[in-house]
């Protein structure tokens, strides 16, 4: 079901990448660019809820993104920029976030946005979203006028702007009617270019163009998330077509003319055809080795880096097929926190069995037995698991695979249930926005307990009033979660779309499917 | 017949009492946590909580199943925990698309299934019986999900008869409704036609054999008249009751085929609901399930009585 979660960015998801979010054909894009025309879009599944403060998973957010707009959204080179503020300036001491609005920005019911419809929509985050902690350091909201709003927070606060502009759980802005709306229950009234048609549960969904969209005119065009957006579509139709050979077929009789998350065995039946083509959407997540360093055996230091020197990346990669590339990093390249040549990687693609069983030797390791669990609906995940579990067997290591549900499995990792020691997982998003938003998944993951040193480390990227101090953090965050093995990194992943040739400009910068400023020839 | 629909729908309280109880304990037994799925992957273990507990879900499981009881002796099967809508709500919507694909699949697989079956026992060890029994052994033993896909590229992509994939509602357009459901219906009756014509010719085989069948035939009778209307006349028992069996598994079996062509039916409603341990509304339709499954079940026992007179219930 849908509701997959972050797990639903699991290699068929988030896309990003300084080089990835261009548009395609984007050099003669507007030359050409004409309005009209419906866009058929296969995609695995249907929303469960289109409420934008409690959506997580891709499907949700490829509806969301397009009807809704936040204060500030993720521009084309990974930093913040306002989208309907038309500033957004913190205080000398960030103890204050002042946006001004823009004006004559209508919500798809005709009322214009006010600072009223943000604070409630704050509010309302603040009551019914996971990612409620977000917003923990507000003390007040304050609204001098209809066009601006204060945020007091009870201590700076220097990444406020960041974790506003994430996609995930994101800061959607809705008519302050909506305020008292329980989780999911909202109604779909944004201020995007789309509003949503029909939506038929497990079967369709349509948003149409909104004529009374006030694109920021102070862009010269499409930037990210941000920018001044067109939407040329007079609508867009998702089909939920789960079956991957289905999906395909209907890109080929072209009842689609766009379909998500084809395997990478099948591409070729949608290159043999002339009028269709294969998109590579890479950067869209990284694949993790989840380490419960809670459990067992994995509770010790050094039998986890025993683990993570027996793996070689390349035979996994070679194994799972698909769209991977090495990272020794938890950020993409082209993000603010990527951290590239800065600072030596010993815990990435060891591939040395000797250098493990050394490890297991210091650590009095006797032969317990280690606990793979994996599941049966991700082959890739399966296969990682088979491959690592004959590294570790060659590294003279007891192993034991186990498959569930997927299900079954994230929640286990999440909370750190159940009997496993080793499991993998796909993260999307924290790979572009930084340390923030891995805070809760590096600790709840690998269920990570009273490391007094990730904590200070933590506490010293909070506190980083520039950038630079808070990258120093964050590389000691790495250091203590990858080089101590809480998290065993295997690669950057991507994924593939098919579409017709005839639809133009695309984007899915993030890996969330954009459909301002596309258009079919 | 009332006291037989009355004293059989008596019979079917207690199992219905078990089935409820045995859905709710399945879906409840199993690994995998609600509020970890709608809370979401970033939720706080405080988040997960309060999510379990908003949703009554930290309560003692009998205490849970005493609930639920209760809600259904009020006609409330519950609200789905991730659909936003109830239980009956989201079967209302998706039963007349898994209706529409069992009664159209029905429709395809009696005719056949019953003619290939009686054929096929008239001309027993011919090479007409060796290829209709072949045939059916195919027809039972191709994987469902399998032959659909194969028959979405050739009858879709190469042939260009039928769409893909999705559903058109009836009072949308006739017409294009049915061109929807053709090719997911005879997926679906592949493995029925087999099965009900394997099950067929055994039934007449056995009731050929037997000596009013050479008393009619020594009398004059005509072929026709001994074969279509007293052999098969004393086949209808067990044909009758292997429809019944079909009426159920065209409604399991529809999940797989909702799945390949992607029709909003209850079968995918089902995988969704288990996949999300959406609870309520897993345990709601596996309920209604069993009333239908109750329902077939008397349904094929009336027949009996209209098949063979000499079955009575009195």
């Amino acid at each position: 079901m849908a509701t997959l979660g972050r797990r639903d960015f699991s290699r068929g998801a988030l896309a990003i990448g300084a080089l990835a979010w261009l548009p395609m054909n984007s050099g003669s894009a507007l030359a050409q660019a004409k309005k009209g025309g419906a866009l058929a879009y296969a995609t695995v599944s249907g929303p469960g809820t289109l409420d934008p403060h409690v959506s997580s998973s891709l499907v949700e957010l490829e509806v969301i993104h397009n009807v809704f707009e936040g204060l500030v959204a993720l521009d084309g080179q990974n930093a913040t920029k306002p989208m309907l503020a038309a500033k957004a300036t913190p205080s000398a001491d960030s103890k204050a976030y002042t946006f001004e609005l823009r004006r004559g920005v209508k919500f798809h019911n005709g009322d214009e946005l006010t600072s009223a419809d943000v604070q409630a929509s704050l509010e309302r985050y603040q009551r019914v979203s996971p990612n409620a902690s977000a917003l923990a350091d507000v003390e007040r909201y304050e609204a001098p006028d209809p066009y601006t709003l204060i945020i007091h927070l009870k201590v700076p606060n220097y990444v406020l702007l960041d974790a506003m502009k994430g996609p995930i759980f994101p800061f959607m802005i809705l008519p302050a009617s909506q305020k008292d709306k329980p989780a999911r229950s909202v109604d779909v009234i944004g201020t995007g270019p789309f509003s949503l048609g029909e939506w038929v549960k497990d079967s369709h969904l349509v948003i149409k163009r909104f004529d009374g969209y006030a694109p920021d005119m102070s862009s010269p065009g499409r930037d990210g998330y941000a920018g001044r957006k067109t939407a040329y579509l007079d609508s867009v139709l998702y089909r939920f077509i789960p079956e991957a050979t289905t999906r395909i077929a209907a890109l080929q009789t072209g009842e689609v003319q766009l379909a998500s998350t084809i395997p990478t065995e099948l591409r070729a039946q949608v290159e043999q055809r002339p009028e269709l083509a294969i998109r590579e959407v890479f950067p869209l997540g990284g694949s993790y080795i989840i380490v419960n360093s809670q459990h067992g055996p994995t509770a010790n230091v050094l039998i986890r880096r025993a683990i993570g020197a027996a793996i070689d990346i390349n035979e996994i990669i070679d194994a799972t097929g698909g769209i991977n590339k090495p990272n020794p990093w938890m950020s993409f390249p082209g993000t603010p926190y990527y951290l590239g040549d800065a600072a030596p990687t010993p815990w990435y693609d060891v591939k040395s069995a000797d250098k493990a069983k050394e490890l297991l030797k210091q650590a009095g390791y006797n032969n317990e037995k280690i606990i793979i669990e994996t599941n049966s609906n991700y082959q890739w995940m399966r296969t990682t698991m088979l491959v690592v579990a004959e590294q570790l067997k060659q590294a003279g290591m007891n192993v034991d695979v186990q498959v569930v549900d997927w299900t079954t499995n994230a929640a286990h990792m999440q909370q750190g249930s159940g009997d496993w020691n080793l499991s993998t997982t796909l993260f999307g998003p924290e790979h572009i926005l930084g340390p923030s938003p891995w805070r809760p998944l590096i600790y709840a993951f690998s269920s990570i307990k009273g490391d007094d040193a990730l904590d200070a480390a933590y506490k010293e990227f909070f506190a980083g009033a520039d950038l630079e101090k808070r990258r120093a953090a964050w590389l000691k965050i790495q250091q203590i979660v990858l080089g101590d093995a809480h998290m065993i990194k295997i690669a950057d992943s991507g994924r593939l779309s098919g579409y017709a040739k005839k639809l133009k400009a695309q984007s899915d910068y993030a890996g969330i499917l954009q459909l301002w400023d596309i258009y079919l020839e | 017949m009332a006291r037989l629909i009355a004293l059989r729908i008596l019979q079917a309280a207690p199992v219905i009492v078990i089935v409820s109880i045995l859905a709710f304990l399945l879906i409840n037994l199993l690994p995998g946590d609600p509020a970890v799925v709608i809370a979401g992957d970033q939720a706080s273990p405080e988040a997960i909580e309060a999510v379990r507990h908003n949703l009554g879900l930290d309560r003692p499981l009998i205490e849970q199943l005493g609930i639920w009881f209760v809600h259904l002796a009020h006609g409330n099967f519950g609200a789905s925990l991730v659909l936003n809508q109830s239980v009956l709500s989201a079967m209302g919507e998706r039963l007349p698309v898994t209706l529409s694909l069992a009664g159209l699949s029905i429709a395809i697989t009696l005719p056949i299934g019953i003619f290939a079956g009686a054929i096929a026992a008239y001309y027993r060890q011919t090479w007409i019986d060796s290829f209709v029994m072949t045939v059916a052994l195919i027809g039972v033993s191709v994987p469902a999900f399998w032959i659909a896909i194969l028959s979405v590229i050739l009858f879709s992509v190469i042939l260009r008869w039928f769409p893909t994939s999705g559903y058109v509602e009836f009072s949308h357009d006739p017409g294009l409704w049915l061109r929807s459901l053709v090719l997911p219906a005879v997926m679906l009756s592949l493995f029925q036609i087999g099965f009900l014509a394997r099950m067929t010719r055994s039934a007449m085989l056995d009731v050929l054999s037997q000596d009013f069948i050479r008393t009619a035939r020594s009398k004059g009778l005509s072929e026709w008249t001994t074969v279509g209307k007293h052999a098969f006349r004393n086949a209808l028992i067990l044909i009758i009751t292997a429809i019944g069996i079909l009426l159920s598994t065209a409604i399991g079996g529809s999940v797989v085929i909702e799945q390949v062509f992607a029709l909003p039916g209850v079968g995918r409603l089902v995988v969704q609901g288990i996949l999300a341990r959406d609870y309520p509304l897993v345990q709601g339709v596996m309920l209604i399930y069993g009333f239908a499954f109750v329902a077939i079940n008397l349904a094929v026992d009336l027949l009996y009585t209209f098949a063979d007179p000499r079955v009575r219930y009195d």
